[in-house]
């Protein structure tokens, strides 16, 4: 993983780069990457920017193979990785562009309590959270259900969640579909997906999936901020998870079906895991319709974790949650595709967008939009390392015109988790958390090292990039203050 | 990565709390196997996996997989499941990755950590295995493996035996 990857680029401006389609033949499309010169050699580290020319190679792809700042090498898709194929004109569905945890997503709500207020609650916050969310590999959550309540979820999403008692209609609105993407079918989810999937929902999972207590550091944009109702000092929450067993299950089952797609339809990817099928075929329609199912488990399961956190506030500073101010900002997914419609070349078109570590960041007045964010543009929620920062950005117009609405998910991964077990103290490192105010509880002690600061890019460098490029829109900070882990 | 061979966690362990102190739990190294080592991967675990022959490639892959999963806690009393199955693909590349997802599938569904695997039968379109393993609460879980990826999926057979290389997802 040392050498320097020999892909061509050419410079477009300070923040773009492109790989020229005559990289490889077979590509159908250029490659675009936006990053800064600091963050293109971490991209070149890796096998990132050959698998960007990869993607080039899907049938129907529109405009470019895009990379996000924050992209490292994935399995068939780069992570950072965005493409879109034209639907009406063959384009093509790849499970490798959602990934194995299908919608994977992050959210994060406000509180009405400042730092100063609740300083000295902070350790009694983050147990009580670790105590009261599961978390782990293969964890369980006490939020059972019954297996036809389990096809309720893959249709309706967070609203399943609500119907149980476990948030507002409030919360609907402040979730990207709304918490249930239209077109789920429950038929085209395997019986083992189903089992794998079971007993799972309301769990926080494993790896890099985390729920953070936060302070909001640094204003960016004031206008912004008030809209939101966020300022300077303010705790926040961020959590962080997919749709566990359930959506690996599927991108499994369809990986293994569209294996044979590419024989089938005479489809020519320099790699198998990229393995796809038209949008309008018959796999490609039971793919999106199965991936649709586990996008919804996602939201639900992350609804019920946010449940789950604001009983956690309420035993602690025992008062109702609606008290502490713990509305929903916004909650977004980075591992998807979407049927959308975008214009390019000047004409609208039905586009399938894969989006495999990347977030939609949609302008102000996109009708996919809540009236209350119709003005300010999407939330977009950025995640960080655990010892740096984390963002709120907004889409933006340029991203309509250059990424489909797209832009970067989180920090990045830097260091393989290998290279960062060798070279980090597990002590040293959480005396170091420790010294800058961050408590951290997780389940296993290796996910500590593994997730460590120093194995991620520096996420306010990656945030630079989408900020300066334009294609989001800084609105605030936060740090850490209290981590949990899987 | 290269020079050595043994699960992540077990790493961590070794490096950050034992630091090889005889007598702790687990004294590392308790198990080393030497039929795989990890290759490098910014997000992900790559193995590298040797066998005699093909059936046994198949089953040192497993071995190994969930050697990274999982290692077991002292031994306590369970009972030990048996699973019987059968596998069909159209290459030996696709057979080894179906095998491997369905392990994980598996043991994710029926809560089962498998410690060995008997190949009953193998060319390079069919397979037919046992599976032998127990309860999950047998184990102490390190890192979940969503999936086997045909990502840089390296299936060969050389003078030593038959190799492989795979990417999992984690």
């Amino acid at each position: 993983m040392s050498n320097v990857s020999q892909v061509p680029l050419e410079k477009i401006d300070d923040y773009r780069w492109r790989i020229p389609k005559s990289y490889k033949p077979g590509m159908r499309v250029p490659g675009v990457v936006y990053a800064d010169e600091k963050l293109l050699k971490d991209i070149q580290h890796d096998k990132a920017l050959e698998q960007v020319a990869n993607v080039a190679f899907l049938p129907g792809i529109i405009n470019a193979s895009l990379a996000m700042p924050d992209a490292h090498w994935g399995y068939g898709f780069c992570i950072g990785g965005v493409a879109a194929t034209d639907v009406e004109s063959g384009g093509v569905i790849s499970p490798a562009g959602v990934g194995y945890d299908i919608n994977c997503g992050v959210r994060m709500l406000k509180t009405n309590f400042q730092y100063e207020e609740i300083k000295d609650k902070i350790k009694d916050l983050v147990y009580t959270l670790f105590s009261d969310i599961p978390a782990g590999v293969g964890s369980k959550g006490d939020i059972r259900v019954s297996p036809r309540e389990e096809r309720e979820i893959l249709v309706k999403g967070s609203k399943w969640a609500v119907e149980k008692g476990y948030g507002t209609q409030e919360d609907l609105e402040c979730t990207e579909e709304y918490g249930a993407i239209q077109g789920a079918d429950p038929e085209a989810v395997s019986e083992r997906a189903y089992e794998r999937g079971k007993a799972q929902s309301g769990t926080l999972g494993s790896g890099n999936h985390f729920l953070e207590v936060q302070v909001i550091d640094q204003l960016y944009d004031r206008d912004l901020c008030d809209e939101f109702g966020l300022t300077l000092g303010q705790i926040t929450v961020m959590i962080h998870s997919g749709s566990r067993g359930l959506g690996y299950q599927i991108c499994d089952d369809y990986v293994k079906s569209m294996i044979h797609c590419l024989q089938k339809y005479n489809i020519n990817v320099p790699d198998r895991q990229l393995a796809c099928a038209q949008v309008n075929s018959s796999e490609g329609k039971d793919y999106l319709g199965a991936m649709k199912c586990a996008a919804n488990y996602a939201w639900a399961n992350r609804q019920c974790l946010m449940h789950l956190t604001r009983r956690a506030f309420e035993r602690v500073f025992n008062m109702p949650w609606e008290k502490m101010g713990m509305h929903l900002i916004y909650d977004v997914a980075h591992n998807i595709a979407k049927i959308e419609k975008h214009v390019v070349d000047g004409k609208e078109k039905t586009l399938c967008v894969h989006r495999k570590g990347a977030t939609r960041a949609f302008a102000s007045g996109h009708p996919a939009l809540p009236e209350r964010y119709k003005g300010t543009g999407q939330p977009v929620i950025i995640p960080g390392d655990m010892g740096r920062n984390s963002y709120l950005l907004v889409g933006t117009q340029k991203a309509m015109e250059e990424t489909f609405g797209s832009t970067c998910h989180g920090a990045g991964r830097l260091k393989s988790r290998t290279a960062a077990i060798k070279s980090i103290n597990l002590n040293t490192l959480l005396k170091e958390l420790e010294s800058k105010g961050i408590i951290v509880k997780a389940s296993g002690r290796g996910t500590i090292v593994e997730e460590a600061p120093q194995a991620y890019k520096d996420v306010n460098e990656v945030v630079d990039v989408v900020h300066n490029a334009g294609i989001s829109k800084r609105v605030c900070r936060m740090r850490p203050l209290g981590v949990i882990k899987g | 990565m290269t020079g050595r061979s043994g699960p992540l966690a077990h790493l961590v362990e070794h490096l950050t709390l034992n630091q090889v102190v005889a007598g702790s739990s687990p004294a590392w190294p308790t198990y080393l196997m030497k039929n795989y080592e990890l290759l490098e991967h910014t997000a992900d675990i790559g193995i590298r996996v040797k066998g005699d022959d093909l059936k046994g490639l198949f089953r040192n892959a497993a071995l190994a997989m969930f050697e990274i999963i999982a290692e077991e806690k002292k031994p306590v009393a369970r009972k030990i499941e048996k699973i019987k199955i059968k596998q069909r693909a159209d290459d030996i590349d696709e057979l080894f990755v179906n095998w491997l997802n369905e392990l994980l599938s598996l043991s994710a569904a029926k809560e089962l950590i498998f410690s060995d695997f008997k190949i009953d039968k193998l060319d390079k379109n069919n397979l037919q295995a046992t599976l032998i393993g127990t309860n999950i609460k047998n184990y102490k879980v390190n890192t979940e493996i969503k999936a086997a990826t045909y990502h840089e999926l390296k299936i060969k057979h050389g003078e030593s035996g038959w190799q492989a290389e795979v990417i999992f997802d984690v």
